[in-house]
């Protein structure tokens, strides 16, 4: 019984084991063809036999290969880029990417490196992105130099190093990104930075490392692209360590799961001493918030406060002239005059997202930011009866305004009339109430994009869109019609100059005829999650080279005559329709098979009926709708028999009818 | 002997390659309160606990969570559903990691690191009303990559 049993088992396991090895060699999957695979979490043990030799990207993460060497991916020598993190990699030996002369990235992030041979990274001429992130090294002696000279950037994350220090022999002349992301580095000294002098324009990450001092006179002199302390505990360090630095991007900004000092106005004096364009602190609170915490600011291009607790900027600011972007997002602001917008008269980026208490807008609040050109008032609870013209008073270089997911919103007939430069205007998800025959976007004559998806719109109202000569593109998404029906009168004929029209998810049940006409530009039509059937495509009969997305409407048989109009079009998705794929559709199926290259995502696009034929894909279906040879017998027997009949009643009758005369 | 061969076939033929179901794990069990919760991601399990487990649950709870990064975090998303009797009662998504506003000292983390965080979740107090409720969470990335899946059961005396 035993050795039964066993060999039982065993040939159980063998099975099991075979259909894994079987199905992962098929299991990689193309992204792109020939160039581009994916053979993530397949416990595979080697580069499967199925991947080409043209492979030029190979995401390898999650598998199984304990030692790289040269014969490892000796196959794929048109790599470029090359993902093996996670694949408990213990050993690169000698020469293992000798002959991939092309690679460019290596990304060996959360491998167990025990070692790494002196020759185990030559061979690629332009070797530029290494990742080495949780790998467990903590000295960059580990790496071997030999071939480093083109590197750009050098991630060491989550692992165990307390200097940033670069050896000597380590060439950094390349070097654009150095990165340290939590480490244990608490001290740089002028020595460490004086290893970084060759790296020119260098972003410096040492984000979740808590620097507890800088040697004086440490980056003096020294420039960087983006210095990122993120989540130092105490910023006077940071401060006091940078003086007679040049940085482009300094990032100090904490986090909700740190402790951290509140930034004081004393500690923003050490800016005075350093050149800085673009700043940001958030996360942190501020205790003495003044006009004197802004004197060493004031050659700040860019300052992002985001969700610093702040409920008011002082007024009284002097010198903020060239802060061109300010970023007040997450913030406790009731009134937008509250942020005192006259301090810093030059902006032109202005963003106040995700504000915590319900925004006021006031009337001019902003009306002396005279250069203003984008300004995102999303998401903040902003209600008001009647916009928006003395709200944003003066904004005349406005181009891009967003005031998307805010409470109800009325508008007027020119509720833009004070910003008639706008390009973009976002106001999904906000509840507009418009009066008919209002027209609240008239004379915005630049404006290209509008987002008025969710909106709650009266779409009865033809004068909506009046106004907008260079309209491109229009979302309407979510905004339901009289009827679920597009009549031959409605808003959309004030629009001719659309290229892109959305009217996803508007209920739709028909479009008339005539509807569309006038709209002789669009390029791309969004009628996808609608109830549609076949014969409402008859409204598009006049565009051409069109995309067209009918996905998930109720089109099961689609009309002869609407054919043609199909086949103008350039891409087509049907895909979750419930079609038909019986004789009554044969026109359509056949047209299917002739257009294929139409359509977008085959995949998709799958019969409902005849219930034999439910689910299968529409390209998988052959159909034939001639006689077959059985129907042509039984229709001449039944044609013969049918004339039998007739032949004898009119025989009968006859006789019938002489013998009564 | 026979029918313990029988259901080791059954199960080997079920469960080609050893089966993709996470045992369940209990957060908590005490003072009128169970939490239980079971990895729904075939792919890896999770570990989660909370510091403290009542009905009354406290303001800015401390959790400790421990997985594999599947994807880049440079932007992270919840998605929370809660379930009783079979009725949906919410659904949230919350943003924990966004480009422009990292809450938290994890995001930006990359794919293949070992994650581990412990601290707290910023969560408001609550009472939690006696019952039996599914909670269906889901953490995913900005191209909508799943990384952390969790059905979780939680029972209220």
């Amino acid at each position: 019984m035993a050795p039964a049993v066993s060999c039982l088992l065993l040939a159980v396991l063998f099975a099991a084991a075979c259909r894994v090895i079987i199905s992962s060699d098929q299991m990689c999957t193309e992204k792109e063809v020939n160039k581009t695979y994916n053979c993530e979490y397949l416990g595979l043990r080697e580069i499967p036999d199925t991947l080409p030799s043209t492979t030029e990207n190979l995401e390898f993460s999650f598998n199984f290969l304990p030692t790289i060497q040269n014969t490892t991916f000796s196959r794929l020598i048109n790599l470029i880029f090359l993902d093996v993190a996670r694949c408990q990699i213990n050993w690169l030996h000698e020469d293992t990417f000798q002959s991939h002369h092309q690679l460019n990235t290596i990304i060996l992030t959360g491998n167990p490196l025990i070692f790494m041979a002196e020759t185990s990274l030559n061979g690629p001429k332009f070797l530029k992105h290494l990742f080495f992130i949780q790998t467990g090294i903590s000295n960059l002696e580990f790496i071997p130099v030999h071939n480093l000279e083109n590197l750009e950037s050098l991630y060491l994350g989550s692992n165990h190093f307390t200097s940033i220090e670069l050896p000597t022999s380590f060439p950094s002349q390349n070097l654009k990104v150095l990165d340290f992301q939590n480490n244990a580095i608490h001290y740089l000294t002028k020595n460490n930075l004086d290893s970084l002098k060759k790296a020119t324009n260098l972003s410096l990450n040492l984000i979740g490392n808590d620097i507890k001092g800088i040697e004086p006179g440490a980056f003096h002199l020294k420039s960087f692209q983006t210095l990122n302390f993120g989540g130092t505990f105490n910023l006077s360090v940071i401060f006091k360590g940078l003086q007679n630095s040049t940085i482009q991007s300094l990032w100090l900004g904490t986090f909700e799961d740190l402790e951290d000092q509140d930034i004081t106005s004393a500690m923003l004096q050490g800016l005075c001493n350093m050149s800085v364009e673009s700043i940001n602190l958030q996360n942190h609170y501020f205790s003495d918030i003044s006009p004197a915490s802004f004197e060493c600011l004031t050659q700040l291009q860019e300052l992002d406060l985001t969700a610093t607790h702040l409920q008011d900027l002082p007024s009284g600011i002097e010198g903020m002239n060239s802060l061109k972007k300010l970023v007040l997002n997450v913030n406790k602001f009731h009134q937008l005059c509250q942020i005192n917008a006259a301090n810093f008269p030059s902006l032109t980026h202005l963003y106040i997202k995700g504000n915590k208490n319900k925004l006021d807008l006031g009337a001019g609040c902003l009306e002396r930011l005279e250069n203003l050109q984008n300004l995102d008032l999303s998401h903040s609870y902003i209600e008001d009866s009647d916009c928006c013209n003395l709200q944003f008073r003066n904004l005349s270089h406005l181009r891009y305004l967003n005031l998307s997911y805010n409470k109800p919103l009325g508008l007027q007939s020119q509720a833009f009339r004070e910003s008639p430069r706008l390009e973009l205007l976002d106001l999904a998800v906000t509840h507009l109430r418009v009066s008919v025959p209002q027209s609240p976007f008239q004379n915005l004559h630049f404006l290209q994009i509008l987002n008025l998806s969710y909106c709650l719109l009266d779409t009865s109202n033809p004068h909506l869109l009046a106004g907008l000569p260079d309209l491109r593109l229009l979302n309407l998404q979510g905004n339901h019609f009289k009827d679920g029906n597009i009549p031959k009168t409605n808003l959309l004929q004030t629009v001719g100059s659309l290229e892109i029209l959305i009217l996803a998810y508007c209920n739709l049940l028909s479009i008339d005829q005539q509807a569309f006409q006038g709209l002789e530009k669009l390029l791309h039509v969004d009628l996808s999650y609608n109830n549609l059937t076949g014969n409402s495509i008859s409204a598009l009969h006049h565009f051409k080279g069109t995309y067209l997305n009918l996905a998930a409407n109720s089109i099961s048989i689609m009309p002869l005559h609407v054919l043609p109009t199909l086949s103008q079009q350039s891409i087509i998705n049907l895909n979750y329709n419930p079609l038909d794929c019986t004789c009554s559709n044969i026109h359509f199926l056949k047209w299917f098979k002739e257009n294929l290259q139409k359509f977008e995502d085959l995949e998709e696009m799958v019969c409902a009926t005849p219930p034999t034929l439910k689910g299968v894909k529409l390209c998988d279906v052959k159909l034939s709708c001639r006689i077959t040879a059985v129907g042509i017998f039984f229709i001449v027997v039944f044609l013969f028999l049918f004339s039998i009949l007739f032949i004898l009643s009119v025989k009968f009758f006859l006789r019938w009818k002489y013998q009564h005369i | 002997m026979q029918g313990l061969m029988a259901t080791l076939l059954v199960w080997a033929l079920l469960h080609p390659g050893g089966g993709n179901v996470w045992p369940t794990h209990t957060v908590c069990r005490n003072d009128g309160l169970e939490i239980l919760y079971q990895s729904c991601d075939p792919l890896q399990d999770f570990g989660f606990s909370i510091d403290q487990c009542s009905k009354q649950l406290k303001a800015n709870l401390n959790i400790r969570f421990g997985m594999i990064l599947r994807e880049d975090i440079k932007e992270l998303f919840l998605e929370a559903a809660l379930i009783s009797k079979g009725v949906s009662i919410f659904t949230l998504s919350y943003p924990i990691c966004e480009s422009d506003h990292p809450k938290f000292s994890f995001c930006g983390r990359r794919k293949g690191e070992q994650f581990y965080y412990s601290g707290p979740v910023n969560n408001a107090e609550l009472e939690i009303p006696k019952g039996e409720y599914e909670v269906l969470l889901k953490l995913y990335n900005e191209r909508r990559s799943i990384l952390a899946c969790a059905n979780a059961t939680v029972i209220c005396y």
